[in-house]
């Protein structure tokens, strides 16, 4: 009680004291050294104050510099107010404002290098949640620069201080400390206030999924937008509503849902999770796999027209399109919902994953933790698909929870990307579509605010995160995860290739040596083993060190993959490679090679033979004969499917077509049913022989021969053909041009759909085979 | 002579899978095995898949592998010296 009453008179004398001192001088009469007296007296009440308060502190760092900051400035009252007393002077009174400045200064300027700052303890005390809100870095941070401000000022006001000490009158020096300087701090405090009021306003209000409201936003908030259209929070409560009446006017059944439009997707999914509908989630709308996944009684939901009639697709648009229903939202119980999730898996058979919405919310609380504060005021972009888990965290949900407006389609093309230089931007993306990027784009592009970019699905060459920032100015983040585990880690590879993990993901070492996590949104208790191998270090952090698949034997003799395509990188003429091991009358190693700027000069007039010998010999500095790769192919883009995924068996196909002088692959894009190639034919090709030999162009035989191979080979028809239908050939193949294969196959009606283009679009040949009987696919 | 050369180097493209190299490519006296400006470059998997081939082509065996039967595979020149001395007539 005696200490509050000892602090309370500290703090009016301390107010009071440049009034008091003009007072005494002007009106009282009073002499310095009697004024003096107040000083020693204050002095003696603030060192009162000060042991006592020290006996019950914690003894943090804080409190010690509190401490000490107090006895200074004791020891410098005493000082001033015994100098004064002795000298009888004014001045040395007139320096205690200054020193109040100062020991302030001295206690701001310490939280911020001794973390917490002040400001940001006296927030956390005023409200408790602070610490655990995801917000909580974009809190702090926003407290750190208030208490830099609060130290610019105390600078600023003891110099004024002691000017008025030094050169002014007594009259200035109490006007400017007596009134003018609490003026100011009333200025500095109201101005701060307006600030925080307008970041607040700024910060996205993040709030669950589960948790969302009708009211939750105001009615105009812009929900998503395309061009110029815009949807906003009413028109998404109203459209969530429709599509919830019309699946509460069915009896509860789980729906497949597959929608291009994100708007369309989250509308599905909110309304499926709201009225308690089990959500099965598929990038994959194959007519072959919907049926297969497609029970009886199961609904399916979609954007785009489906095929097969017999599916019952219902197409979103007709609900949405339809009469206005009256508002049926509410909340959900986030560990009650159920959704199913697909995966491509390492093997590329489809697997099911079957997830709880608490997984998802869990981990969207980790994210907008560790990344919320960056998102501030920005629109979501995506490259990627949100049927797969990383898109449909980042592009879907999250600017769901957050507030954050969403692009309603998804960015297709690298050229697309200088459309977003006016935009603030978040943009979720992959390495297939950031390794493009760094190959098109010839000049950075003049983003007004950097864009903040994403990458997950594999990881992202530190060559092409390179370039990337060249371009774009920021330094990729790349999440490691999968869609059993959800996200794991995060890092940046100007930091090196050590993954950060999420705060609530616990690393071990599990079984083969692989990765194993456990974290809030792993239902299972033992956690999740991945594929990968690992080495974690001390503080948590981790370092991949390939998927356990990647160690074979070749002919008894193991081998590590990534070590034979570490060495090939090594020539520094390779920019990606991949090693995989094949099964003929042997077992040995193939390599799938895109060469670099360099290479590509280096190899230019080559036979094939020379660049294969080339990096053999290079090899066998290193490993033995045996393990060496005997099949090569050099391309322009390894292998993979739209997602950018490289996956070890589309490797092996297209090892598969055995290497022919007639045609090159130079790329490969492989789906479930469907195969897109790039190939050229050279001029020495057999093809042309014959065909008029002044003019080489492709026999339309011959283009129906290539798709029967490589049909056979990639999509495991049947070698003949019984029937050619609605065959067109519009324009000739030449010799060294490149054209585009596409084709696709039905397996059930034994057809093969194919057509040629040119890159640019041109359409050169199309049709159909019917295939003797369907093979296994 | 020529013509069992041209045989037995059709029988290495094609027992050993080889790609990119035609029988052409390849040089009779050059080393089949081991590291080389023009040799074939080829392993002891090869060797033995080389030896069944032999046998299924030309009805010679080896029936000891020793340091006497490998320099029979050093090139094409040595392994066609010594089929035709071994084939059966």
């Amino acid at each position: 009680m005696k200490s509050v009453a000892g602090k309370v008179l500290f703090a009016a004398f301390s107010v009071l004291y440049p009034a008091l001192v003009f007072c005494g001088l002007e009106f009282w009469g009073l002499s310095p050294r009697r004024l003096s007296l107040m000083l020693i007296g204050l002095a003696f009440v603030h060192f009162f104050n000060v042991t006592k308060g020290r006996s019950k502190g914690s003894g943090g760092s804080q409190d010690r510099a509190n401490i000490v900051k107090n006895f200074a400035l004791v020891a410098l009252m005493f000082v001033c107010g015994a100098i004064a007393f002795f000298a009888d002077n004014i001045l040395f009174l007139k320096f205690y404002p200054v020193l109040v400045s100062l020991s302030l200064l001295a206690f701001f300027s310490f939280t911020l290098w001794k973390k917490p700052s002040f400001v940001f303890r006296l927030a956390c005390l005023g409200d408790k949640s602070i610490r655990t809100s995801p917000s909580c870095r974009f809190v702090e941070r926003y407290c750190d620069r208030v208490t830099l401000v609060w130290c610019v000022f105390f600078v600023v006001n003891a110099t004024i201080a002691l000017g008025t000490a030094l050169v002014g009158s007594d009259r200035i020096w109490s006007l400017y400390n007596g009134l003018i300087s609490y003026i100011l701090i009333g200025i500095l405090f109201a101005v701060e206030f307006m600030v925080r009021k307008m970041m607040q306003k700024k910060m996205q209000s993040y709030i669950p999924v589960c948790d969302l409201q009708r009211d939750s936003r105001p009615d105009g908030a812009i929900v998503c937008f395309d061009g110029a259209s815009e949807r906003t929070w009413s028109e998404f409560v109203s459209d969530v509503s429709k599509v919830r009446r019309f699946l509460e006017s069915s009896e509860n059944r789980p729906w497949i849902l597959h929608c291009e439009d994100s708007y369309f997707f989250i509308v599905a999914l909110l309304s499926m999770l709201q009225s308690g509908r089990k959500a099965m989630v598929t990038a994959n709308r194959q007519e072959a796999f919907i049926k297969e996944i497609k029970k009886p009684g199961y609904g399916f939901i979609t954007d785009t027209p489906f095929g097969d009639a017999s599916a019952g697709a219902v197409q979103i648009q007709d609900i949405l399109n339809g009469p206005e229903v009256e508002t049926l939202w509410n909340s959900f119980d986030k560990n009650a919902a159920e959704m199913v999730m697909f995966t491509s898996g390492t093997t590329g058979e489809p697997k099911s994953v079957p997830k709880r919405f608490s997984q998802f919310e869990n981990e969207l609380y980790e994210l907008v933790k560790v990344f919320g504060d960056d998102w501030v005021g920005r629109k979501v972009y995506s490259t990627v698909n949100h049927h797969h888990i990383y898109g449909l965290l980042f592009t879907v949900l999250l600017p769901t929870a957050t507030g954050l407006p969403f692009r309603r389609h998804r960015i297709d093309y690298p050229s697309e990307l200088v459309s977003l230089a006016g935009e603030k931007a978040v943009i979720a993306s992959s390495p297939a579509y950031l390794k493009r990027l760094a190959a098109d784009a010839e000049k950075p592009i003049e983003f007004k605010y950097t864009p903040i970019i994403y990458s997950s699905g594999g990881p992202l060459p530190e060559e092409v995160a390179r370039k990337c920032e060249g371009i774009t100015g920021y330094w990729t983040t790349e999440i490691y995860g999968s869609t059993e585990t959800g996200g794991i880690a995060y890092r940046q590879s100007k930091n090196g290739p050590i993954w950060k993990p999420f705060e609530v993901c616990k690393m071990s070492i599990g079984e083969n040596d692989c990765l194993n996590v456990k974290s809030s949104y792993i239902l299972e208790p033992e956690g999740f083993t991945t594929g990968d191998l690992v080495e974690i270090y001390d503080d948590g952090r981790f370092l991949l060190k390939g998927r356990a698949d990647s160690i074979v034997k070749i002919e008894e003799k193991r081998i590590s993959l990534p070590e034979v395509e570490n060495r090939l990188k090594q020539t520094g003429l390779v920019q990606d490679v991949r090693v995989v091991p094949m099964v003929g009358s042997r077992q040995y190693l193939a390599a799938a090679i895109v060469l670099n700027a360099e290479g590509r000069e280096k190899f230019k007039d080559l036979p094939k033979l020379e660049i294969n010998n080339f990096f053999k010999k290079h090899l066998m500095q290193f490993i033995e004969n045996t393990v060496s790769p005997k099949k090569w192919r050099y391309l322009e883009e390894l292998p993979q499917d739209t997602q950018g995924k490289i996956k070890m068996r589309d490797i092996q196909a297209l090892f598969g077509i055995p290497e022919s002088p007639n045609f090159k692959i130079l790329k490969m894009k492989r789906e479930p049913g469907t195969v897109t190639l790039k190939l050229v034919f050279p001029e020495t090709s057999d093809f042309y022989s014959g065909h008029f030999p002044a003019f080489k162009l492709l026999p339309a035989v011959a283009q129906v021969d290539m798709v029967v191979t490589l049909a056979h080979a990639l999509l495991g028809t049947s070698q003949t053909v019984s029937r050619i239908q609605r065959t067109k050939f519009s324009y000739p193949i030449l010799p060294n041009v490149p054209a585009i294969l596409e084709m696709s196959y039905k397996a059930d009606a034994g057809k093969v759909a194919f057509s040629y283009t040119l890159e640019e679009g041109r359409a050169l040949s199309s049709g159909t085979l019917v295939m003797t009987e369907a093979a296994n696919a | 002579m020529n013509e069992l050369k041209s045989r037995i180097k059709e029988m290495i493209v094609t027992a050993l899978e080889l790609e990119d190299v035609t029988a052409a490519d390849i040089v009779d006296d050059a080393p089949l095995f081991g590291e080389s400006e023009n040799g074939l470059g080829l392993d002891s998997i090869d060797a033995l898949e080389l030896g069944i081939a032999v046998k299924e082509n030309f009805g010679v065996t080896f029936s000891v592998v020793n340091e006497e039967t490998k320099k029979h595979f050093y090139s094409v020149d040595t392994l066609a010296a010594y089929i035709s001395a071994n084939m059966p007539k």
